[in-house]
């Protein structure tokens, strides 16, 4: 069985059924003891609200984020980066095989007998002098010259994470 | 501005990279998780550690925040366990978590009862110096149910346990915390005469 005490904190607390809620109220209009309690059990109820609450440092909420920033900024690389971008390059390479294997399929003179592939022509006769034109032109420098910023821009950028996620 | 964003609102902003909606969050929450945090470790350096790491954790698992409960409540639990993980680390194991001799030397902390000045002590800070004598358990249990404005359901919750050993429990906590008060004004008023 509860105690009266027990059965007056619940009923301060409003945790317990309406009957017994009903009840209790009965007890503490007609009875002097659960009354008294009642009375005591509420003040110190009322008490316990004013308890404070403590205060963190100061430079608390500064403290968490430096831990938050530090922890993405040790973060490996291969966490980094997006998956999107794995599967587009792994896409783009299937595809191509796809299509090179569809085309050379396509190619083949089925009909020749034992012999499977006689001879897969393609598209456009390559010239070794057009290609070495396409690497030495004004559009090759530029696609180099492009490449070069691009590199020293990553290299810069990840010295100065680098420089930024060293212990101090 | 901020300020008035709901705790939800500044989940969806932070998930969506803005940091300093985090930080709000933070403000917003770091007396408490603090003070929740203090009850367990009983002292202001450990507490700041374990408050800290709470809300690092939070930052890396705020994706899997579902939302059925309250932040505050999610939060807490984390807390909770990263509080009984530190404990446990510093070798405070159960049975001397429980032993209420491993606390009776807040009782007689320095700057604490016996050095103040009796008329500027006010009803709260006897409740505070009670608070902070009780055993862990009781101490979060109380703090939670009257500061941290969580329902028995929600207590349950952030200590995996059933609603019905937190009422029991939060009975027994109240008596601990009564009969400690009662001890120390009796204490102050023998000093005073």
């Amino acid at each position: 069985m509860n105690s009266i005490e027990e059965k007056l904190w619940n009923y301060i607390d409003g945790s317990c059924p309406p009957q017994e809620q009903q009840a209790i109220e009965k007890l503490i209009a007609t009875d002097e003891i659960y009354r008294r309690k009642y009375d005591e059990l509420l003040q110190l109820n009322n008490e316990f609200m004013l308890a404070e609450v403590d205060e963190p440092p100061m430079a608390f909420t500064y403290n968490v984020m430096e831990a938050i920033r530090t922890e993405k900024a040790m973060q490996p690389l291969k966490a980094r980066i997006d998956g999107r971008i794995i599967w587009g390059i792994a896409a783009f390479f299937i595809i191509t095989v796809v299509a090179m294997l569809a085309y050379t399929l396509g190619t083949v003179n089925w009909s020749s007998g034992a012999s499977v592939v006689k001879q897969v022509e393609l598209p456009v006769q390559l010239n070794a002098n057009k290609l070495n034109g396409i690497f030495t032109g004004p559009i090759g420098k530029g696609f180099l010259f492009f490449d070069m910023v691009m590199g020293l821009f990553f290299i810069d950028y990840y010295l100065r994470r680098r420089n930024m996620t060293k212990p101090q | 501005m901020q300020s008035k964003l709901s705790d939800i609102e500044l989940i969806q902003q932070t998930i969506n990279g803005n940091q300093s909606a985090y930080a709000d969050l933070v403000k917003r929450h770091q007396r408490f998780v603090f003070t929740l945090a203090l009850r367990f470790t009983k002292s202001r350096e450990d507490a700041e550690e374990v408050a800290q790491d709470c809300f690092v954790k939070a930052y890396r698992s705020l994706n899997s925040f579902q939302q059925q409960s309250k932040f505050s409540t999610w939060l807490y639990t984390i807390v909770y366990t990263t509080a009984m993980t530190f404990l446990r680390k510093k070798r405070v194991d159960t049975s001397s978590i429980d032993d209420e001799q491993t606390f009776l030397q807040l009782e007689n902390k320095p700057g604490g009862f016996d050095e103040n000045n009796a008329e500027n002590r006010s009803r709260s800070f006897y409740l505070n110096q009670a608070i902070e004598q009780l055993l862990p358990d009781d101490a979060a249990i109380i703090t939670m149910f009257y500061k941290g404005e969580q329902s028995l359901d929600e207590i349950a919750q952030v200590m995996g346990i059933e609603a019905n050993t937190v009422k029991v429990k939060l009975f027994r906590a109240r008596q601990r915390l009564k009969e400690k008060l009662e001890r120390n004004l009796k204490h102050e008023v023998k000093e005073l005469i």
